[in-house]
């Protein structure tokens, strides 16, 4: 046979094309279930590291199954809400029935154009409030989970992941637990601009509402820092008016004291 | 087992390595090898995809079209990548180790020590030698990444696996987890190994 | 000028090879002079210039969940991008062999200059790299793809020529045996990586 003819060749290229086009969409298909349920826990662990149910490592050393366990067990309530801070639906939290938002990436683009938002909000049983952050550092997208102690404006804990930041330098932000608590304690000051920083020499100045940046990773420093103001920014009426009052209630406190 | 056979399979992890020798397949190498289980992922990856490709491409030897050769093979191990990659994202413990390596999944397509063995081999040979010679290449490609994974984590990060290895008074040295360090480190494999086998000196 | 921005970071900071050692065996195949160097930069410009927006509009309009909206309401939840690796090399290999053709057929005299590259740059993986990075980074427009494509593209031809100049320098050096060819040269692209990392600080 001529395998070098031109009938022969559109044939024969449109077979292959067929034959592997066939193969790949039947994987997909029979392995999107798992994927689904990796990606799944794999945002548990993260937001759940964040509020502090359990250390990074132990997360991580957990089997999926278990993981969405520790989530219905520790979880109190989710729903989203809107850039105007009101509730506009909720998540399931039931444990065949999970529901997140883990596609951030289409929420921070709404919430750049100020379309409509469903900007996830997890509230654990211990009170801590759990809210995702998006963005783009160095390299690539960066996001990551901060929660809240019941005040919601004094950070509980963090958690921040990265597709593609330079190793040992950007990377840290994910790789070195001591970033990540350098933010707990910290006060998120809601209303202002910004309402966050990343900065150099903060321990010097003792600031309240900001975290020393990564030396030598300027851009994904300055990366983080524009995610976190831009999500804060859209849960600002959320989390902002709570912690309005909390801060009163402890003013009076304090000045009940003095007298 | 015949000698011919043999030589197929032992010539490539040492006289004949894809990296230190016939310098094919670095991109990969270089951006991989930060951590070792990385690197021990992206090995057993491409071992897979070469000995795979190899495979089908020499079933395919007789029919493939001239013209279209290179199509009809990239196709063929692009299709072999997507499998492992979505293989990769659905186990439960790869998952995390797919998304670290990211875009040099990928690239597997062009490393060229695939295309290169089916070009160079498969095209020429029965399946099973075809099969047996892409495996070889991969373990020798693989050698050459874990030997590098290996020193880079344990001088960047103190650690080897992600257990700390290094007593913890050893600050990591960052210069070793960027980039160019791999680079001196192949370089510093290739002196060695050329400097043990003096066949492979260049004059 | 976020054109300019994206136009100098991609040539210097995100450095195809010296922040991403993409496209290395040709890169070091073919850096024993000058000339050749030029030759196979060049192609390296012109290949990704052409495939990187047409990987972008088809990843956009195609691949990505959500992309083939414009069909219908009913196609608005099918994902494609298990198949952009499939996609992205099909259309460079096609890409190169058509130019292949072309070139060879009606400008013979660049043919012999620049048309042994061609087939190489098939499986350069800076080029199917690009358009995976393309992806990740997700660009708004088409404007963007283009001038990361050429600045890639540049930034590789950079790299190129100068690793180059320096190997020709080099073969008058007295290097131990066993370093000698490419020992040396990944040393030396080690280096020059070294000192390509100063402007990953620059802020633009």
């Amino acid at each position: 046979m001529n395998t070098n003819s031109n009938a022969y060749t559109v044939i024969y290229t449109t077979l292959v094309v067929v034959v592997v086009a066939a193969v790949l969409a039947f994987t997909a298909m029979k392995l999107k279930p798992s994927q689904s349920a990796n990606a799944k826990a794999e945002t548990l662990r993260q937001m759940m590291s964040a509020a502090g149910i359990k250390s990074t490592d132990e997360l991580y050393a957990t089997k999926n199954a278990d993981v969405l366990q520790l989530y219905a067990d520790n979880i109190e309530q989710a729903y989203t809400i809107g850039l105007d801070g009101e509730q506009n639906g909720t998540l399931s939290t039931e444990l065949k029935n999970i529901e997140l938002v883990d596609n951030l990436k289409p929420q921070n683009k709404a919430i750049k154009e100020n379309t409509g938002v469903t900007l996830p909000v997890y509230v654990f049983k211990s009170g801590v409030a759990v809210m995702p952050i998006y963005g783009a550092g160095l390299w690539g997208p960066i996001w990551g989970y901060v929660a809240f102690q019941p005040d919601h404006y004094t950070i509980a804990g963090a958690y921040f992941d990265h597709e593609s930041e330079t190793p040992g330098l950007g990377a840290k932000i994910k790789d070195e637990a001591w970033f990540r608590e350098k933010f707990i304690g910290k006060k998120v000051e809601w209303g202002a601009e910004p309402a966050f920083k990343l900065e150099k020499n903060v321990e010097a100045t003792g600031a309240e509402n900001a975290v020393d940046a990564i030396t030598g990773a300027t851009m994904t420093s300055k990366g983080l820092n524009e995610a976190l103001n831009v999500w804060f920014k859209a849960y600002e009426k959320h989390f902002g008016l709570g912690a309005f009052f909390g801060m009163l209630e402890e003013h009076e406190i304090t000045n009940e004291e003095e007298e | 087992m015949d000698k011919k056979l043999k030589e197929t399979i032992l010539n490539p992890i040492l006289k004949g390595n894809p990296i230190t020798v016939l310098i094919l397949g670095i991109c990969s190498s270089l951006a991989v090898t930060v951590q070792l289980k990385g690197a021990l992922v992206m090995a057993i990856s491409v071992t897979l995809v070469t000995g795979l490709s190899s495979l089908v491409c020499s079933l395919l030897r007789n029919s493939i079209p001239m013209r279209v050769r290179i199509i009809v093979q990239l196709v063929v191990v692009a299709m072999m990548v997507i499998l492992v990659d979505q293989v990769l994202k659905a186990g439960e413990g790869t998952y995390a180790i797919d998304k670290q390596l990211s875009v040099y999944i990928g690239l597997i397509i062009t490393n060229c020590i695939v295309m290169g063995r089916i070009e160079a081999f498969a095209l020429g040979n029965k399946p099973i030698p075809s099969l047996l010679d892409g495996l070889a290449n991969g373990v020798g490609y693989g050698l050459i990444l874990i030997i590098v994974a290996f020193f880079r984590e344990l001088l960047g990060s103190g650690t080897l696996f992600g257990l700390r290895v290094l007593p913890a008074a050893y600050v990591p040295n960052n210069l070793v987890i960027l980039p160019p360090f791999a680079l001196i480190l192949l370089g510093c494999i290739i002196w060695a190994h050329r400097a043990w086998d003096k066949d492979l000196q260049e004059k | 000028m976020e054109y300019i921005s994206l136009f100098v970071k991609s040539i210097f900071v995100d450095n195809m090879i010296f922040a991403y050692f993409l496209g290395m065996c040709s890169y070091l195949a073919v850096s024993k002079n000058v000339k050749t160097a030029n030759g196979l930069g060049l192609a390296v410009i012109f290949v990704l210039f052409f495939t990187l927006p047409i990987n972008w509009v088809l990843n956009t309009y195609v691949l990505q969940p959500g992309a083939l909206k414009w069909l219908g309401p009913q196609f608005a939840e099918v994902d494609l991008s298990f198949l952009s690796f499939i996609v992205f090399i099909a259309v460079i290999a096609a890409f190169v062999q058509i130019v292949e053709m072309i070139v060879e057929k009606y400008l013979p005299s660049l043919y012999s200059s620049l048309g042994i590259f061609l087939p190489l740059i098939a499986v350069n993986c800076s080029i199917l790299g690009g358009s995976l990075f393309m992806q990740q980074r997700d660009f708004p427009t088409l404007g963007e793809p283009l001038v990361y494509a050429l600045g890639s593209g540049i930034g590789w031809y950079l790299a190129i020529v100068c690793l180059a100049a320096i190997r020709e320098k080099m073969s008058y050096s007295n290097v131990p045996a066993p370093l000698k060819g490419v020992g040396i040269t990944f040393i030396t692209v080690g280096l020059m990586g070294m000192a390509f990392m100063i402007f990953m600080g620059i802020q633009l």
